[in-house]
C-alpha cells in the first residue's frame, strides 16, 4: 500500500479525524517540550539571546524534507500526491512581513499561541483572541484587495522547478544552508552568553 | 518573583532544540505520509472564524468569497485542521502538565505590566491574523509544511516573516527586555 | 558522540546522497521496442473503429477499459458510455492487468495515438485507440448516415453502425442525399492524406 494513505482513509471519516487529533496532540506536545509555548523564549529569537525558534523550525523542515525525499525515492510515499501550497509571490511576501511584525509584538505564532493558552498563559489566550479578530477583519476586507490577493500566482511551484535544479540538489542545498544557520546560531548564542556571563 | 523562581526550579527543563526539531519533523512527516498534507494553524482559525461569523450574519459570510471557501461542506481540509488544532491544545496542555509548567500567569518582559502585555498580545495577534490571511498560512502551514515541500511561496513567506519581525523588534525592546 | 554531531552527520549524508538519487518521484520503467510497435502500426493492430468499440461495450467484453484522455470539463460535457477520464500524465498510474483491453480516445485522436505508444512502452499488451477520436464515435455510432445512392459496401458499413447506434440512443439516418451529406472520417481516410 502506498502512502499517502488518504485515499483509503477517506476525508471526513472517524479515522481521518483520529489521525488529525493524534498529529495535533503530537505537534502541541513537541512545541511545548521545546519551550515554544513561552512568549519570552520565542521573543529571544528577535533579540538574538535565544535562537531556539530557528533551530527547531529548520531542524523540523530538514527532517521532514529528507523524509519526504527518501521515502519517495524508496517507493513508500507517492510524493506527487502530497499537497504543496500554492505560491502567490507578492501576497506571501507582504503577508509574511505583516505576520512577522505581529509575531514580534505577540511573541507567539498561531500554533504556539494555542500551546501557551493551553498551558494557562493569559497572554497566549489573548493572542488567540487577536488572531480570530485579525482573520475575521482581513477576511471581510479582502474583497477590495481581491486582485492583489490573487496576484503573481505560480501554482504549486517548488524550488527545484523554479531554479531548474534537481530535487536532490535542492535538498542538499537545504541541508547545507540549515547547518550553516545552526552554526551561526550557536556562535551568536555563545557570544551573547559570554557578554552576559 | 520568588514564587516564580520556585515554580521554575520544579519544572522540567526544556528539551534540546535539535531533538525537538527532529520530533516536530517526524510529526510533520507522519502527516504527509498518512494524509498527504501537512500541519496548519491559521487555516483552522479561518474556519472557526468563518463559522462564527456565519452564525452571526450568514448572508454576509455567504457573500464573502474568502470565508465561503471555508464554510462550504466540501472544504474537509479545513475541518481536518480544526480537529488538528484542538489536538495542539490538548498536546500542549498535557506536556505542560507533565512538565510542571501548567500555571495561570502572563508571560511578559521584566519592564512590562501584565495589562500592557495582554493588550499588545491581542494587537499582535490581530496583525498576525491579517498577515496569515494574505499569505494563506502561518509558520505551521507555510513555513513548516510548505518549507519542507520546497514551495517557493512558502520560503518567500518564511524569509519575509523573519525580516518583518527583525525589522519591528528593535522598536519593541521595552516589551521584552 | 553528541546528539548534535549525530544529527549533523546524518543530515549531511542523506543530503549529499540526494543529488545522486536526483528525484523522489516515482520512476516508471518503460521501454519501446520500435520494431514491434512500428509493425503493429503498419498492420493496423494499434487501432479499432468506433463501431468495433461500440460492439465491445454492448457485448460487455471482459477486461475492457475505455479511456477518455480529454480534460474533466470536456468529459463532463459528454463522453462515450463506460469511459474513464484519465489524463495523459496520469497514464503511468495504470497498472497493467492480465486480460485487460484498453481503448483510448481523445477529441480528434492525436493524443490517443501518443497515449497508445506510452501505454505499450509501459507494458500493456492489448491497447487500441480511435483514430478520429470522439468525432468517429459521433459519426459512426451516434449519427451514421446512408446516402441514397449508396454502394453495397457502404450499405454494409451502415447496417453495422445502425445496429449499435440504436443501443446507444443514436439516430441513424437512411436516404440522405449525397450532396448534403458530409464525408465521414472513414471515407476521408480511404481517400488518403
Amino acid at each position: 500500500m502506498m502512502a499517502p494513505l488518504f485515499d483509503t482513509i477517506a476525508a471526513g471519516t472517524v479515522a481521518s479525524g483520529g489521525i488529525a487529533l493524534t498529529i495535533g496532540i503530537a505537534f502541541g506536545w513537541t512545541l511545548e517540550r521545546a519551550g515554544l509555548g513561552s512568549a519570552r523564549k520565542l521573543a529571544g529569537q528577535f533579540y538574538l539571546t535565544d535562537l531556539t525558534v530557528v533551530k527547531v523550525m529548520f531542524t523540523a523542515i530538514i527532517t521532514a524534507a529528507l523524509g519526504v525525499f527518501w521515502l519517495g525515492w524508496w517507493g513508500v510515499l507517492d510524493v506527487s500526491r502530497v499537497y504543496v501550497p500554492e505560491t502567490f509571490v507578492i501576497p506571501q511576501i507582504v503577508g509574511g512581513l505583516v505576520f512577522g511584525a505581529g509575531f514580534a509584538a505577540a511573541g507567539l505564532c498561531p500554533g504556539t499561541s494555542c500551546v501557551a493558552a493551553a498551558s494557562g498563559r493569559r497572554d497566549g489566550m489573548l493572542v488567540v483572541g487577536g488572531l480570530f479578530a485579525g482573520v475575521l477583519a482581513m477576511g471581510f476586507a479582502l474583497k477590495p484587495l481581491a486582485s492583489f490577493y490573487r496576484s503573481t500566482p505560480l501554482g504549486a511551484r517548488t524550488i527545484p522547478a523554479q531554479f531548474h535544479i534537481s530535487y536532490g540538489s535542492a535538498i542538499l542545498a537545504l541541508v547545507l544552508i540549515g547547518l550553516g544557520v545552526f552554526a551561526g546560531a550557536e556562535r551568536v548564542e555563545r557570544s551573547h552568553r559570554a557578554v552576559h556571563a | 518573583m520568588t514564587s516564580e523562581r520556585l515554580v521554575a526550579a520544579e519544572a522540567r527543563p526544556y528539551a534540546e532544540p535539535y531533538v525537538a526539531g527532529v520530533g516536530l519533523g517526524v510529526v510533520l512527516l507522519a502527516a504527509f505520509v498518512l494524509v498527504g498534507r501537512g500541519l496548519g494553524a491559521s487555516g483552522a482559525f479561518a474556519r472557526v472564524a468563518a463559522s462564527a461569523a456565519a452564525f452571526g450574519d450568514s448572508t454576509r459570510v455567504a457573500r464573502n468569497a474568502y470565508f465561503t471557501g471555508y464554510v462550504q461542506s466540501g472544504s474537509i481540509m479545513s475541518d481536518w485542521l480544526v480537529i488538528e488544532l484542538a489536538g495542539v491544545f490538548i498536546g500542549g496542555a498535557l506536556s505542560a502538565w507533565f512538565a510542571g509548567r501548567l500555571r495561570a500567569d502572563t508571560e511578559r518582559g521584566p519592564r512590562t505590566s501584565a495589562r500592557l502585555r495582554l493588550a499588545v498580545a491581542f494587537a499582535g495577534g490581530s496583525v498576525m491574523g491579517a498577515g496569515a490571511v494574505i499569505a494563506r498560512g502561518c509558520t505551521s502551514g507555510q513555513a513548516l509544511t510548505g518549507g519542507a515541500m520546497l514551495s517557493v511561496g512558502s520560503w518567500c513567506f518564511m524569509l519575509a516573516a523573519f525580516a518583518g519581525a527583525y525589522a519591528v523588534a528593535p522598536f519593541l525592546r521595552r516589551l521584552w527586555t | 558522540m553528541t546528539t548534535r554531531r549525530t544529527f549533523a552527520i546524518t543530515a549531511l549524508t542523506l543530503g549529499a546522497a540526494a543529488p545522486l538519487a536526483q528525484t523522489p518521484f516515482r520512476r516508471h520503467e518503460a521501454s519501446i521496442d520500435v520494431d514491434e510497435l512500428s509493425r503493429a502500426i503498419e498492420l493496423g493492430d494499434d487501432h479499432i473503429d468506433a463501431v468495433d468499440l461500440a460492439e465491445w461495450i454492448q457485448e460487455r467484453r471482459e477486461g475492457l477499459r475505455v479511456i477518455d484522455l480529454r480534460s474533466d470539463g470536456q468529459f463532463a460535457a459528454g463522453h462515450i458510455p463506460t469511459a474513464e477520464n484519465i489524463s495523459i500524465d496520469a497514464l503511468s498510474g495504470i497498472a497493467p492487468r492480465r486480460g485487460e483491453t484498453l481503448v483510448l480516445y481523445s477529441e480528434g485522436g492525436a493524443h490517443a495515438g501518443q497515449a497508445w505508444v506510452l501505454l505499450k512502452a509501459l507494458g500493456h499488451e492489448r491497447v487500441y485507440f480511435l483514430r478520429a477520436g470522439l468525432f468517429e464515435w459521433e459519426e459512426e455510432v451516434m449519427s451514421p448516415t446512408l446516402a441514397t445512392d449508396a454502394t453495397d459496401d457502404e450499405r454494409r458499413v451502415f447496417e453495422r453502425s445502425e445496429k449499435v447506434s440504436q443501443y446507444f440512443g443514436g439516430e441513424p439516418q437512411r436516404d440522405v442525399p449525397r450532396s448534403t451529406r458530409a464525408l465521414t472520417t472513414r471515407e476521408l481516410r480511404r481517400r488518403g492524406c
